[in-house]
């Protein structure tokens, strides 16, 4: 298993360097001056040099490269252009707004996407099992946008059940978050319901009708035993392949129900990065969110490698 | 006429102040003009009021009166903070939530944002603060202020009593002239060419004179709310300090807490010179767009919203709960047509496009009615020196369709860019179908504001001109200005920086250059007469409209007040028992 992880953060060192790579050359395409968008169209070209090469944007290429590449080691990316804010403290408070409402949406679909997914397995081609495939295809084709906005007006500014608002007040108790939470995670759960149900379905109806299945079946276990020893840890596998995807999409910020929701996470701080061409921001943004694929890409390779030793086997040889 | 009052104020005038004063009593100001005028220039309001009340008690004509001077333009008193509104009975204590446009900076001297001005206008305070009518100016940190006979000589009085928020020291002088040179070496749009270095002096620790590089009639508005980026912030204050990392001002909020992502809390400075706030703090709430600060209030998340558009909030327009906050507003779009090159090079083209504009229906369609009629040309109704009499352009299609026959052009086809702003893209699809009456084929091409502004508006190259790589017809926005100084100077004139339609016109500068330098109320109409003639014939833009800044609060509370520029006031606001 070392062996396993060991390979598996070296590929992931090697593809965060390419990422690196890849994002410093997109945003050194672009065609801008630094010091001019930071100051403006008046200021004096005296004070816009000053401030390029106070920020090092003056200095040839290879040079801003190696300090890419060390901002990258170090994690140290300085001031945002725009805001003057520290980069790390602005994209880690995102992130863990991103993480919480990523987690609840997670935490939301998974349990309830699995179970309707067995169920439906089990009732392969009776009217609940196709209730569940066409529940799971409707909602995983209705974007969050539409079914947040309809949350929003419904339930928000209609019932007035829930704040429509997703940002708690500061220092607000757990409870309190999850209230803050629960629309716009409840869009999102919407969606993957569908994807995650669909998979679970489809990957227990191939294992329930593999020989080994079949096999616990006739020689004498029940079906919750069959489905606990034999059918869970194969079926599930396509299922953690698909979530771990679906974290690193959920943790890059989904910008429409961020918006919606004026909720801070990672997409609007890197659209607005975008934006304003803030650099370091969009550049450390796109490394954090690249180790949040590759972190939940392993986890889910170790899952999958605990779940089933032939594939962990195959990989050490 | 009561002449004996108005001869105390006579022989109290400075000759600018002079005037203004016989310019109203003439008629040539209605009594609104009079009183912005009269607050520019730094005529008192006993002044105002007195020489108001002689010509009213007259029984010659009185002086024509486009609106009252409303009861709150009194500019506030030394001293005393601005009154509340008396509309309901109000209650002490409690916080009001703001939904505001998230800011891109807090630097108060680098910030270029509606939502930067907003905020850091919580801590820091200008010379010359808001009127609570929202349109003039009134003593802020500066008392009084008198020009000398030419205007090239300032002299602001400064308000005593005022203490720095960090460590209690008191406000002088020297604050103020360290501010300028700060703004003066940041290359300040407003003060751009009007204060040099070293132009403000500190005479005593009460007094500043500023010595301007010419005349200037409206030099307060550039060191008023106006001109956002003159806060004015401590004499030791470093330049690209933000407001988070020192929030050190004079103003009646203190900053509490700070998250650029997020929003900022406020709590009552009880050491403001202005006593103490109803309200204990102001909670702001930033948001990336509209829509949902609409959605927040709906759901009764925030109580007042900092700026909205009308397609947007339109359900805020109907709200019976909504106190609405529609400040007229010199914001408006240029149409603009390169007068140097390509398909609108001839003038009889321009105007042909502009004689297409249904100029009531786009202020209907797009702004239920909340705009005022443009007229190809900057200079808003509501600048004192505005002249309504030139003629104002309407829709005439077999007009546009003779001018186009008269500059032998037939089949005109063109496309018409604009950034994905608010209501442009709506605005584009209309002229299209305005323009198709007269034969006119437009292709509007909507793209994000970043490409927009770098490849169409205004591509950094080539340099020289200033956006000669401009596209040949577009839509581009323009904020609230207080005085019309840098629409033609920066968008008009020959080589200005934004002048994307490359106008270049030696009668137009020629008028521009004597505006600037014009500083009594004739001089400034005679001027603005022919900018107005000049670039209504010219026509290197089309100037449908000028729209108003809309805001609100909820009428849970009363006394808000707001500018063009985000700055909204809460320092008289309160909560309704």
């Amino acid at each position: 298993m070392a062996r396993f992880i060991s390979r598996r953060l070296l590929l992931a060192l090697i593809t965060l360097w390419l990422l690196a790579t890849i994002v410093f050359v997109i945003a050194n395409v672009l065609p801008n001056d630094v010091g001019r968008t930071i100051l403006g169209p008046f200021a004096p070209q005296e004070s816009v040099d000053a401030l390029n090469k106070r920020l090092g944007t003056d200095q040839p290429l290879i040079v801003q490269y190696v300090n890419a590449m060390k901002s990258v080691i170090t994690f140290d990316y300085g001031d945002s252009y725009v805001t003057g804010q520290p980069v790390l403290p602005t994209l880690a408070a995102a992130i863990g707004r991103s993480a919480k409402l990523a987690g609840l949406a997670l935490l939301i679909t998974i349990p309830l996407a699995i179970i309707a997914g067995l169920y439906a397995a089990r009732r392969r081609d009776r009217p609940s099992d196709r209730a569940i495939v066409l529940l799971g295809v409707t909602s995983s084709s209705i974007p969050e946008f539409v079914t947040g906005t309809i949350l929003v007006v419904v339930v928000g500014v209609q019932l007035k059940l829930l704040p429509v608002l997703a940002t708690p007040p500061p220092n607000a108790d757990i409870p309190t978050q999850i209230r803050y939470l629960l629309m716009p995670a409840t869009a999102m759960a919407i969606v993957y319901f569908g994807y995650i149900a669909r998979m679970t379905r489809s990957g227990t109806i191939e294992v329930l009708q593999s020989d080994y299945a079949r096999t616990a079946t006739m020689k004498g276990l029940t079906t919750s035993q069959t489905m606990r020893r034999h059918v869970l840890r194969n079926a599930l596998i396509p299922t953690v392949a698909v979530i771990a995807v679906q974290i690193g999409y959920l943790f890059g910020g989904i910008i429409a129900v961020e918006k919606i929701f004026n909720y801070n996470g990672m997409g609007q701080t890197m659209l607005f990065a975008a934006q304003q061409k803030d650099i370091p921001m969009l550049t450390a943004g796109a490394i954090v969110i690249g180790i949040v694929y590759m972190l939940a890409t392993l986890a889910a390779d170790m899952t999958i490698a605990w779940m089933n030793p032939r594939i962990r086997l195959e990989a050490e040889r | 006429m009561d002449y004996s009052e108005v001869d105390k104020v006579r022989r109290s005038s400075t000759p600018l102040q002079l005037d203004v004063v016989e310019s109203f009593m003439g008629g040539r100001l209605s009594r609104r003009e009079f009183i912005t005028r009269g607050s520019i220039i730094g005529l008192s309001m006993a002044s105002m009021t007195a020489i108001i009340a002689a010509c009213s008690s007259s029984a010659s004509p009185s002086p024509s009166a486009a609106g009252s001077a409303p009861a709150s333009a009194a500019p506030t008193a030394a001293g005393s903070a601005p009154a509340a509104s008396a509309s309901a009975p109000a209650v002490t204590g409690g916080t009001i939530k703001v939904a505001s446009q998230k800011p891109v900076s807090v630097d108060p001297v680098a910030m270029q944002d509606l939502g930067g001005y907003g905020i850091t206008a919580q801590c820091f305070e200008f010379l010359c603060t808001l009127d609570p009518n929202g349109k003039d100016i009134a003593p802020g940190l500066a008392l009084s202020w008198t020009p000398n006979a030419d205007g090239t000589v300032w002299t602001f009085k400064l308000r005593t009593g005022v203490t720095w928020q960090k460590d209690g020291s008191p406000f002088t002088a020297d604050d103020v002239v360290a501010t300028m040179e700060r703004l003066v070496a940041a290359g300040n749009s407003g003060l751009k060419g009007v204060l040099e270095k070293g132009g403000a002096v500190a005479t005593d620790p009460n007094t500043v004179t500023f010595t301007l590089a010419g005349g200037n009639g409206n030099f307060p508005y550039l060191v008023s709310v106006f001109n956002a980026q003159t806060l004015i912030t401590p004499k030791d204050y470093v330049a690209g300090t933000t407001l988070d990392k020192d929030p050190n001002g004079t103003g009646a909020w203190k900053l509490a807490t700070y998250n650029a992502q997020t929003g900022a809390t406020f709590t009552r400075n009880d050491a403001w010179w202005g006593g103490k706030t109803p309200l204990d703090g102001t909670e702001w709430i930033f948001f990336d767009a509209t829509g949902p600060m609409v959605t927040a209030y709906q759901g009764q998340q925030v109580d007042a919203i900092v700026q909205f558009d009308v397609l947007s909030g339109q359900s805020l327009l109907t709200d019976p709960n909504f106190n609405l906050i529609a400040t007229e507003a010199a914001l408006h779009r240029q149409i603009w047509m390169r007068c140097d090159t390509g398909q609108f090079a001839k003038k009889e083209v321009r105007q042909a496009l502009a004689y297409t504009f249904d100029r009531p229906a786009l202020i209907q369609q797009l702004f239920q009615g909340k705009a005022q009629l443009g007229n190809d040309h900057v200079i808003w109704q509501g600048y004192p020196y505005f002249d309504p009499s030139v003629p104002q352009r309407a829709q005439d299609i077999d007009k546009a369709k003779s001018l186009l026959a008269a500059a032998g052009v037939s089949n005109l086809t063109a496309t018409l860019h604009c950034g994905q702003l608010l209501e442009i893209p709506d605005l584009a699809t209309l002229l299209k179908s305005q323009a198709s009456q007269a034969g006119i084929t437009l292709n509007v091409a909507v793209e994000s504001l970043t490409t927009f502004y770098g490849a169409q508006w205004c591509p950094d190259k080539p340099a020289d001109p200033p956006c000669s790589g401009a596209a040949e017809l577009g839509i581009v926005d323009y904020g609230h200005r207080a005085t019309p100084d840098v629409y033609l100077n920066a968008a008009l004139k020959t080589k200005g920086i934004w002048n994307s339609s490359q106008y270049s016109s030696p009668a137009f500068d020629q008028a521009f250059k004597d505006f600037q330098t014009a500083v009594g109320v004739d001089a400034q109409k005679a001027a603005c007469t022919k900018i107005e003639t000049i670039l209504n014939d010219d026509t290197p833009i089309g100037l449908p409209y000028f729209y108003n800044y809309l805001a609100g609060t909820s009428k849970s509370f009363n006394g808000v007040y707001s500018s063009a520029l985000g700055q909204m006031v809460f320092s008289a606001a309160s909560k309704v028992a």
